[in-house]
């Protein structure tokens, strides 16, 4: 079975200086992966080359069809929501207008949109609180959940999350990572996540990557790393 | 000093050339033409206080024209109603146009690119009335006149002596402002070259990097301003010497434009730039009225079009075109062609000298 | 009293061509931190084929909103062909480039219309109608009419619909807004296309009082930048209110302050610009905008 998401053999940089040196991954249908590694290894980098951020060589392929030379308006047409690290919230607009885009690409029909707007709220309660307001009012927190919140309006087939964990107070982390887990579920969206944090991240995924300076050192399922202490020692810190 | 002549790069050589060259030019030219050439140096000098100000410190001014013409009102207000010798007036001219250029750069400093761009257009646009308005110190709406140039008795020897024809008065406006574009051209060198350019450079390139550097940013933008208000002061100056007469239609928007043309022609932040910018300037709207019908490769519309509509569409054409393409100007096209070329003729000398890729790192 | 109301409404007249203007730099400005400068010369353009349209037959109120089409896709060819290559150019780029445009502009409608100022129709009659005891214009307000419309549907526009989120969204947060699928390049296009029109709007309306000819916005243009950088050059509603205050401000010193008069009158909106720029250089309406390190 073809994995939804695939990447082969992906080298890209920014100018002269290569960042990625052929990195190859899967991520299933509906599952969540998570691509770990320190500072500087490259996570950021895959997940911008996914979206259209970066050119890139090798191939990456989704649902079977090469993103090559794709914009990355495009590529969020086909299915895909990039939460880019520190959120991306347009802070010149409200909270409303944020969800809004989200969903403006959307052909379901306003009634789907509309009750995608209910479950929204119902998971992230404050959004609904501060619907009016600008989005620049919202803390660190719930500028993560408006984040996913709007990918979720997306609906999206894969969500690109990263560092959704960053700069939070863990039981904010705790609730949003239920929440990223209740959406996998739910709605069949595979999940690539991208994290600093570890151990919070294999406790989530299925399958792990682990990228150190620009290549796969370690890759499994996250079980398997899990349990594995050298390796823990060496690539995950912990 | 033999030595560093030898081995100077062939930069200084063409410096030389250009010297000589412009020394040379009006003996062989017509004396009608020596005054036309006097004009685009004129414009020259002028474009390289601007470029001082844009190019080196990176402030944008869209007004130097106005600038243009304090200095060419100071002047023939110090000749005409003062009675002094107009060549006495032109540094005095320069140097008071430089203080408001300098008070100017005071407020400037709160405006960023954008905003001082604005400021100085609108300064640009409101110049012409604000001149007529003081009627009579500047005569208002007529202008002034200024007495005609007399060739001085030393000139005139020196001249017949040396190229055995009489110096005519357009000649001797060619040389005099040949003489004041020099000694600009070095000063602006010189300045680049030392510590003030190079805290202007530092500055255009990112203020906040240089403050942190400890660079006195007020300091020096406003010594840019003032410096850049005083080259265009001289050249309002010169520019009433060579045309005898002076009124606030001398001083249109149009000129000011003119004058940032011909700093992008050239090529920003470069010491030539200025010289092909005003030439560029000058000769590109008389050259295209006159030379074009000649050609009758070019279909008559397209003749038409650039003789009735003048020099606007083709500045508008060639500005775009350049800031798509060559960004850099003249001077940029030239540099890096040159650069081009020598990393031709050392490319095989790289490639054996080891500029390896860089090695995959293994895990 | 009576005339001093008069010179009030005039100058709200004026304050509603400037405001049009004032709001498609600004327009602009929100989509990509440049002002125009050939925002005036491409209104003037516009004009100039509201014009022609007229000349052959065509009535006014068809070939108004004609023209703002014409204008529109102007502004979208502008921006796809002679802004798009630059795009990422530092601010000085961009700004030479709309001069060169403007210049071109400039001297394309010259060849084409030549120089000699024409006379533009008005739909509103100068004809005056008692107003609280003040005789003002029919067309007067028909200038404040028409610009309050055209202003009252940007905002609607802007605000209200999916489109001007779209657009404003990629005029704030390109790169976000991609990740969003906002197709960022089309919208910018678009920005440039309505303000464009908003400008064409200026142009008509100042027509029949100025005299149509090639160099007729270049003093409207300033008095749109002191619009706009009084009202905050990145706020539409400080544009529309800026502009009104000028209109007035600019009017009524001229009415009333001798050594003013008719032509010093541009040297009181290059005052208010410098003004504002030193005392409060983001306007009545603008935010502090915090620079990035």
């Amino acid at each position: 079975m073809t994995a939804l998401l695939e990447l082969e053999d992906v080298r890209c940089g920014y100018g002269p200086t290569s960042v990625l040196h052929g990195v190859s991954l899967a991520v299933p249908e509906g599952g969540i992966v998570s691509l770990l590694g320190a500072n500087g290894a490259g996570k950021t980098t895959t997940l911008r080359a996914i979206s259209g951020g970066v050119r890139w060589l090798g191939d990456i392929r989704f649902a079977g069809r090469s993103l090559r030379r794709m914009h990355t308006e495009d590529i969020v047409g086909v299915g895909i929501a990039h939460v880019p690290e520190g959120r991306g919230i347009l802070t010149e607009l409200t909270v409303d207008e944020n969800l809004k885009l989200g969903a403006h690409r959307r052909k379901d029909g306003a009634a789907a949109v509309r009750k995608d707007y209910d479950r929204v709220f119902e998971y992230f309660p404050v959004l609904r609180e501060r619907r009016k307001l600008s989005a620049s009012t919202l803390s660190g927190g719930e500028q993560q959940m408006l984040a996913i919140a709007r990918a979720m309006l997306m609906k999206p087939r894969l969500m690109l999350l990263d560092e959704p964990s960053l700069g939070l107070a863990p039981l904010v982390v705790r609730s949003i990572f239920e929440i990223i887990r209740i959406i996998n579920q739910a709605d069949h969206v595979a999940v690539l996540l991208v994290e600093q944090n570890a151990r919070l991240a294999l406790e989530m995924s299925t399958d792990a990557y682990v990228l150190e300076v620009g290549r796969v050192a370690v890759k499994g399922a996250s079980a398997d790393l899990k349990g594995n202490e050298s390796v823990r020692r060496s690539y995950l810190g912990y | 000093m033999l030595q560093r002549i030898r081995t100077a790069p062939p930069r200084y050589w063409l410096v030389v050339v250009a010297i000589l060259f412009f020394a040379g030019w009006p003996t062989v030219i017509s004396s009608f033409q020596a005054g036309q050439w006097a004009l685009a140096l004129i414009l020259a000098i002028a474009i390289m206080g601007l470029n001082i100000l844009v190019g080196y410190s990176g402030q944008l001014s869209l007004g130097h024209g106005a600038f243009m013409a304090f200095g060419a009102y100071a002047s023939a207000i110090l000749a005409h109603r003062y009675k002094m010798d107009y060549l006495a007036t032109i540094p005095i001219a320069g140097l008071l146009t430089g203080m408001v250029g300098f008070l100017f750069g005071v407020p400037a400093l709160r405006l960023s690119a954008l905003y001082l761009a604005l400021a100085t257009f609108a300064l640009a646009v409101v110049m012409p009335s604000l001149i007529k308005r003081p009627f009579g110190l500047t005569g208002g709406v007529q202008g002034i006149s200024l007495p005609p140039v007399v060739v001085p008795q030393f000139a005139k020897d020196g001249f017949t002596m040396l190229t055995g024809s009489a110096m005519t008065s357009d000649q001797w406006v060619y040389y005099v402002t040949f003489a004041y574009a020099l000694v600009l051209f070095w000063l602006a060198w010189n300045l680049v070259r030392h510590r003030a350019g190079r805290a202007m450079r530092a500055i255009r390139d990112g203020e906040v990097a240089a403050a942190a550097s400890g660079i006195n940013i007020a300091g020096y933008k406003t010594l840019a301003f003032g410096i850049s208000a005083l080259y265009a002061g001289i050249a309002g100056s010169l520019l009433g010497l060579a045309t005898g007469y002076i009124s606030p239609d001398t001083f249109p928007v149009s000129l000011s434009i003119q004058l940032l043309v011909g700093a992008v022609v050239g090529g920003l932040a470069s010491i030539p730039g200025p010289l092909l910018g005003g030439i560029f300037a000058y000769f590109l709207p008389i050259e295209s009225n006159q030379w074009v019908p000649t050609q009758t490769w070019i279909p008559s519309q397209i003749v038409a079009t650039v003789v009735k509509a003048g020099p606007a569409v083709t500045y508008g054409v060639v500005l775009i075109l350049l800031m798509i393409f060559a960004p850099n100007g003249i001077v940029g096209l030239a540099n890096a062609g040159y650069t081009r070329l020598r990393r031709r003729l050392r490319g095989a000398a790289d490639r054996e000298s080891g500029h390896m890729p860089p090695d995959p790192q293994t895990v | 009293m009576q005339a001093f109301l008069q010179q009030v409404v005039s100058g709200i007249a004026s304050g509603g061509i400037f405001a049009s203007l004032a709001l498609a730099l600004v327009l602009i400005y929100n989509a990509m931190g440049l002002v125009n400068f050939a925002q005036g010369e491409m209104a003037m353009l516009a004009t100039f084929i509201a014009f022609t349209l007229i000349d052959h037959g065509i009535s006014y109120w068809i070939a108004f909103p004609v023209t703002l089409v014409v204008a529109f896709a102007g502004g979208i060819l502008v921006q796809r062909i002679v802004i798009r290559p630059v795009e990422r150019a530092p601010i000085l780029t961009l700004v030479i480039v709309t001069l060169g445009l403007a210049t071109l502009v400039n001297g394309v409608a010259g060849f084409i219309f030549g120089y000699v100022p024409r006379s533009f129709p008005s739909p509103f009659s100068v004809q005056t109608v008692n107003l609280l005891g003040a005789f003002v214009s029919y067309r007067d307000l028909g200038v404040i009419g028409v610009s309050a419309v055209v202003l009252l549907l940007i905002y609607l526009l802007l605000q209200r619909t999916t489109i001007g989120l779209t657009m404003r969204a990629a005029a704030h947060h390109p790169e976000a807004s991609r990740l969003l699928g906002v197709h960022v390049s089309w919208m910018l296009a678009l920005g440039w296309g309505l303000a464009s029109a908003v400008g064409a709007v200026s142009g008509i309306m100042v027509a029949p009082i100025l005299l149509l000819e090639p160099n007729m916005m270049q003093t409207i243009i300033i008095y749109a930048f002191a619009a706009a950088v009084l009202g905050g050059i990145e706020s539409p509603l400080g544009a529309v209110i800026g502009g009104l205050i000028v209109g007035v401000t600019v009017n009524l010193a001229g009415a009333y302050l001798p050594f003013v008069g008719g032509d010093l009158q541009l040297a009181v909106a290059l005052a208010i610009i410098i003004a504002v720029l030193v005392i409060k250089p983001n306007g009545l309406f603008g935010r502090p905008s915090v620079r990035r390190v």
